[in-house]
């Protein structure tokens, strides 16, 4: 009994041995070398000079400017100083900043501590501009040593791409559901579009068009999200009230929320006239974790609850796997087909709020073909296209393939049409393996 | 066992951002840069067009390679197929990557901003080519476009010329939501009102349709447009596919001899239609200098030279005569 519940499993989640396998050979071939900026980094690199350069060496420090970087520059300077050397000025800045700092030194400069971008400046302009100023005559520019790692395995890069899945896994999570009843949800992609407009409009018709409070910004994304829900809802509703295919209801939906959105928006994308709209997509206050990845892993741990420990749940699996002897043993078919559906809404709903947070704008054009790829990521994560069977975190896996995919062909300039290539590829293999494993279970 | 599978992913994940940092954290720092220990390259440019599919941007992208490599840069080259939030999550690909710079063509002047942002945040410059950003507070260090309301003159003086001083009925094929094309048909119709003003063979705008830029949206609004319209004289089209898109509907309607179409952009199969004699003339941009300008302007920002900011190239007009003279062409 034991042992079959692990063949289950492995059958089950075999998506994640993809997962991993697909990680270790994009971290193979990102490997790049990467110039340190912590400031542990920097206080190293201060050592180094110190014990290169003599002890009453001038010193001009020259950083690029960006994130976390004068505090190297000033973990540098600090040391440096320390150590009794002399730190002539500190540039944080453009290239246009270190070579007009080049320019103001009146004694004869030592040395250079620079951080990796400027390094290439250095090594480019420092000849050229020693023969004008003769005091960069005999000046040594010093960067932190480089290590191998491979751009994917950076800690920015992994927040990316689960940043980057959040919108369509947080929607695979409705379509998941509305699969595993053996149906199919086509209108998602343009309630992202469609919740995204209502969303930027509700804000300015409540804020009079200018600076839209908190408030205001809470209501826009409730109109938005409600909105979407109610459309789900109505779809739910003719596909069990008329019995017509859910296919070709939301296939209608589609082209109606799509078209509304650019009626409503007048084909033009709506900004939001308030920065703060833009922390649920871009900002990140939970342990350096952007806040859309909280709440897709929040919502992933509800709905996996959901799917597993209640009755919705075992309604839901029921209605997919056999309707008629669900309907008899007292499932009631019709309201699990309404909520589905309406789920499903209220999550693309959301994921269009999230994306007009990202563009802190209400864009008709968002969400084009994304139905596509919340489809592919629930297929992908070994969801049964036939109903009845699929699991939610697989679906979040498949999600994360996808994502991972797109990211690193993104890293290693895979040329586009070659991407789509490949996730094609992905698509099928995964359907067959979902064939596969569907023949095994039966000859067991 | 179900929980630890499932974990699992998770508990990779997080080893692997506690190896990020401590990596970072304890690796030695060591000797600099000389002239002697001369790194490969000096850095990745990175750019992101519209799409690649309209060759237009890949023409671009070709040159910003060869000016890129010429100048020891690396280049990368994604193509965001129209979607703004493709976009966007590239150039947060690139700041992860930590490439030199980034050029950009907006998908979306407003939506791409905020990823903008995200580049100046992290000190990448932002350069823009043919279309501009304009959201509020993004940096751009330097554009390179072309003159796209003297190219719309040089259309309106080519329209002028084809009707050959009559004057006569015309149809606009525009693309509103492209700011560029607005500008097109601003310049066209400063040259015509201008015209009008003097002449005696008046040239009358009949019409404005969406051509939305591609074939079949030129095809189908122009059909309509001659059916509205039975003395229609002559059209300008915003663009090279909606001009070939009119064509194809002038051409059904057989009065492909009296109707003159004047296109934007010089596209290879633009310039060949103009050699066919199916399109009279071109405003033609130039998409190679736009490619090789902007490397420069690169370059000199990295050199911390100064530059002016904003580039714009003139269009030229492409006629039959430059067609017949053009290599390219069979």
């Amino acid at each position: 009994m034991k042992n079959l519940d692990n063949g289950k499993l492995l059958s089950d989640y075999g998506n994640v041995l993809v997962l991993l396998l697909l990680c270790v050979v994009i971290s193979v071939v990102t490997l790049e070398e990467q110039s340190p900026r912590s400031t542990a980094a920097a206080e190293n690199l201060a050592a180094i000079i110190v014990g290169g350069a003599g002890k009453d060496a001038n010193i001009l420090i020259l950083v690029r400017r960006g994130e976390g970087q004068q505090e190297f520059a000033n973990t540098l300077k600090n040391t440096l100083s320390k150590a009794g050397l002399n730190v002539t000025d500190t540039v944080v800045g453009t290239p246009a900043d270190a070579r007009a700092a080049l320019g103001k030194q009146t004694e004869a400069l030592d040395v250079i501590a620079t951080d990796e971008h400027m390094a290439a400046f250095c090594l480019e302009q420092l000849p050229k501009l020693a023969k004008k100023y003769p005091t960069l005559a005999n000046t040594t520019a010093y960067q932190p040593k480089k290590h191998l790692w491979p751009n994917f395995l950076k800690k920015e890069n992994l927040l990316n791409v689960l940043k980057q899945i959040s919108v369509v896994a947080i929607i695979a999570i409705g379509m998941t559901m509305v699969i595993i009843t053996a149906g199919i949800d086509l209108s998602v992609g343009s309630l992202i579009a469609f919740s995204g407009v209502i969303t930027a409009l509700s804000i300015q018709q409540l804020s009079g068009g200018a600076d839209p409070t908190t408030g205001h910004l809470l209501l826009g994304c409730a109109a938005g999200i409600i909105v979407c829900a109610l459309i789900g809802m109505g779809t739910g509703g003719l596909v069990t009230l008329f019995n017509i295919p859910a296919f070709i209801v939301t296939l209608g939906v589609m082209f109606i929320a799509k078209g509304l959105a650019f009626i409503f928006s007048q084909s033009a994308p709506i900004p939001i006239a308030n920065e703060g709209f833009a922390w649920l997509g871009r900002g990140s206050d939970l342990i350096g974790l952007p806040n859309s990845v909280v709440l897709m892993l929040l919502l992933y741990g509800i709905a996996h609850v959901i799917m597993t420990h209640t009755s919705i749940g075992r309604y839901i699996y029921a209605v997919g796997g056999n309707p008629e002897a669900a309907r008899l043993s007292g499932v009631p078919v019709k309201w699990v087909l309404v909520f589905v559906y309406t789920l499903c809404g209220l999550l693309a709903g959301l994921g269009g709020v999230m994306e007009a947070s990202l563009h802190i704008t209400g864009d008709p054009k968002s969400g084009t073909l994304v139905e596509l790829q919340v489809i592919a990521a629930v297929v992908v994560g070994g969801t049964s296209l036939a109903g009845g069977q699929g699991k939610i975190f697989g679906t979040l896996v498949g999600a994360l393939i996808i994502g991972v995919i797109r990211n690193g062909m993104n890293l290693t300039g895979v040329e586009a049409h070659m991407q789509s290539v490949v996730y094609g590829v992905v698509i099928l293999i995964a359907v067959m393996v979902d064939q596969l494993k569907n023949r095994a279970q039966k000859t067991n | 066992m179900k929980e630890t599978l499932t974990l699992l992913p998770a508990i990779l994940l997080t080893t692997w951002l506690g190896c990020g940092g401590n990596q970072e954290a304890t690796e030695p720092a060591n000797t600099g840069v000389n002239g002697e220990n001369a790194e490969k390259t000096k850095g990745i440019i990175a750019y992101t067009p519209q799409t690649l599919s309209n060759p237009f941007f890949s023409v671009i992208g070709d040159h910003i390679r060869a000016e890129a490599e010429k100048n020891g840069y690396e280049i990368l080259i994604v193509d965001p197929d129209y979607d703004v939030k493709k976009q966007s999550d590239q150039i947060d690909d690139f700041i992860a990557k930590n490439v030199t710079a980034i050029v950009l063509v907006p998908c979306d002047r407003l939506s791409v901003g905020p990823a903008v942002k995200a580049a100046n945040k992290a000190g990448i410059p932002v350069f823009t080519v043919d279309a501009k950003c304009a959201a509020e507070g993004a940096e751009i260090a330097g554009h390179v476009g072309t003159d796209n309301f003297q190219g719309g003159e040089l259309a309106g003086k080519a329209m002028i010329d084809a009707l050959g001083g009559k004057g006569g009925k015309v149809l606009i094929l525009d693309l509103k939501r492209a700011h560029s094309c607005v500008l097109r048909v601003d310049g066209f119709k400063k040259v015509i009102n201008a015209h009008n003003k003097e002449a005696v063979g008046k040239i009358e705008i009949v019409s404005e349709l969406d051509g939305n830029g591609d074939r079949t949206k030129g095809y189908q609004s122009t059909a309509d447009a001659l059916q509205a319209h039975e003395d229609l004289d002559a059209i300008f089209a915003i663009n090279d596919p909606s001009a070939l898109g009119a064509y194809t509907a002038v051409k059904e309607a057989k009065r492909e001899a009296k109707i003159k179409i004047i296109g934007f952009d010089g596209q290879l199969d633009g310039k060949q239609a103009i050699k066919d004699g199916k399109i009279y003339a071109d405003p033609i941009q130039h998409p190679d200098k736009m490619g090789k300008q902007i490397v420069q302007l690169v370059v000199k920002y990295q050199a911390g030279e100064s530059f002016e900011p904003e580039t714009l190239i003139p269009a030229t007009l492409y006629t039959k005569a430059e067609a017949d003279q053009d290599p390219e062409l069979k």
